[in-house]
């Protein structure tokens, strides 16, 4: 898998990230939505437990050749664990596509 | 300005040029439409083919259905080497088809979204290559990547205007489903053109299909507005503008 190159938000340098569900949320400078999306992503990984993600945000304004390698064409676009949604997500929704990334984290990780 | 004369940009598809005044109106949008395989995707990559080969044009090709290989396969059929246009720098085929192994299988869409993202997309690779010719093939698969009509219909709006904005001439293609009465999947894709072109590949008998096409709108031209004979060879695409179509 690529590089999502932007701005890492969670942990610290050190940190263990290989054990961390990675979100990524694709936005742009002039998508309306986006802003709330983030928002919900964010709120929804504190309630949560935020040592368990990391966080990445992918301003495709900035960084059209991310959005082109993952093929994401619509904005707000978040991504976890090789699952999608478009537009403001639910909260539920996320959770659902938490524990799906988690589950086949836990079933990668066992050799 | 009674003396504004719209500058043309040639298609360079044999005999095409003839039917609409000597070629797409410069920084227009164009809608190619039809059943599958009627040619739209032989028509609309020989448009970007020959722009970069004969006019000097660069062209950006956005493939949302047909994967890259598949493409320079069907067009080396045509004596068209696209790999090479890429290497050269006068082509880009932008890969936003199915096939691509990275893409995240979506879990659905809350009505709430733009398609900003394609657009950076796209509006990052004719900066890039200064191109002047852009083609989205085809625009029908959206329609069954996403649910919400309303916001398609008006991001397509804003899509097209955006990328045309600063004279780059766009062609779009719109798979008419079969059966189906109008020009595309949303009914609106003609809306968004100030030009469509309509490819038929019909059956006149039990053994024999004849292609056409047909000029239906193109802003201040005096086009054809009859059915013109077309066929696909081993060159590509070619247009009969002196004859009649049988079928019409
Ligand atoms: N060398 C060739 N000679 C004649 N017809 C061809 C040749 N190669 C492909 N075709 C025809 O071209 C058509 C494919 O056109 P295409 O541009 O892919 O259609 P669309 O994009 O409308 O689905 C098919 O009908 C195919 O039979
Ligand atoms: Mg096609």
């Amino acid at each position: 898998m690529a590089d999502v190159k932007s701005k890492d938000e969670s942990g610290s340098e050190d940190d263990d990230d290989s054990s961390k569900i990675v979100i990524v949320l694709f936005k742009s400078d002039t998508c309306a939505f986006c802003p709330r999306a983030e928002e919900v992503v964010r709120d929804t990984i504190r309630d949560f437990s935020p040592e368990s993600f990391k966080l990445r945000v992918v301003n495709v304004s900035e960084n059209p050749e991310v959005a082109e390698e993952f093929g994401i064409v619509a904005l707000p676009t978040t991504m976890i664990g090789g699952v999608s949604i478009t537009g403001i997500p639910e909260p539920e929704m996320l959770m659902k596509m938490i524990m799906g990334a988690g589950v086949s984290k836990m079933r990668g990780g066992k050799k | 300005m009674s003396n504004y004369t719209i500058e043309r940009v040639k298609t360079g598809v044999p005999g095409l040029d003839e039917l609409v005044e000597g070629g797409f109106p410069k920084g227009d949008t164009i809608l190619v439409a039809g059943k599958a395989g009627t040619g739209k995707s032989t028509l609309a990559i020989q448009f970007l083919y020959n722009g970069a080969e004969q006019y000097g044009e660069t062209g950006v090709l956005v493939t949302l259905e047909e994967p890259p290989r598949l493409i320079k396969r069907n067009m080396m059929n045509f004596g068209m080497d696209l790999a090479k246009m890429e290497k050269e720098r006068k082509l880009v085929i932008v890969d936003l088809s199915p096939s691509k192994e990275v893409t995240p299988v979506t879990m659905g869409e809350f009505p709430s979204f733009d398609l900003s993202g394609l657009e950076a997309i796209i509006m990052s690779h004719v900066k890039k290559l200064k191109a002047t010719r852009v083609v989205i093939d085809t625009l029908s698969i959206l329609a069954y990547k996403f649910r919400s009509r309303d916001i398609l219909r008006e991001e397509f709006f804003k899509l097209t205007a955006n990328i045309t904005k600063k004279g780059v001439t766009l062609l779009l293609t719109s798979e008419i489903p079969e059966h189906h009465l109008g020009l595309g999947v949303f009914d609106v894709e003609a809306f968004l053109a100030s030009g469509v072109l309509v490819l038929y590949n019909e059956k006149i008998s039990d053994t024999l299909r004849s292609r056409s096409i047909e000029v239906l709108k193109l802003r201040g031209s005096k086009h054809s507005s009859r059915i013109h004979p077309m066929r696909i060879t081993d060159e590509g695409v070619r247009v009969f503008p002196g004859e009649i179509s049988p079928g019409a």
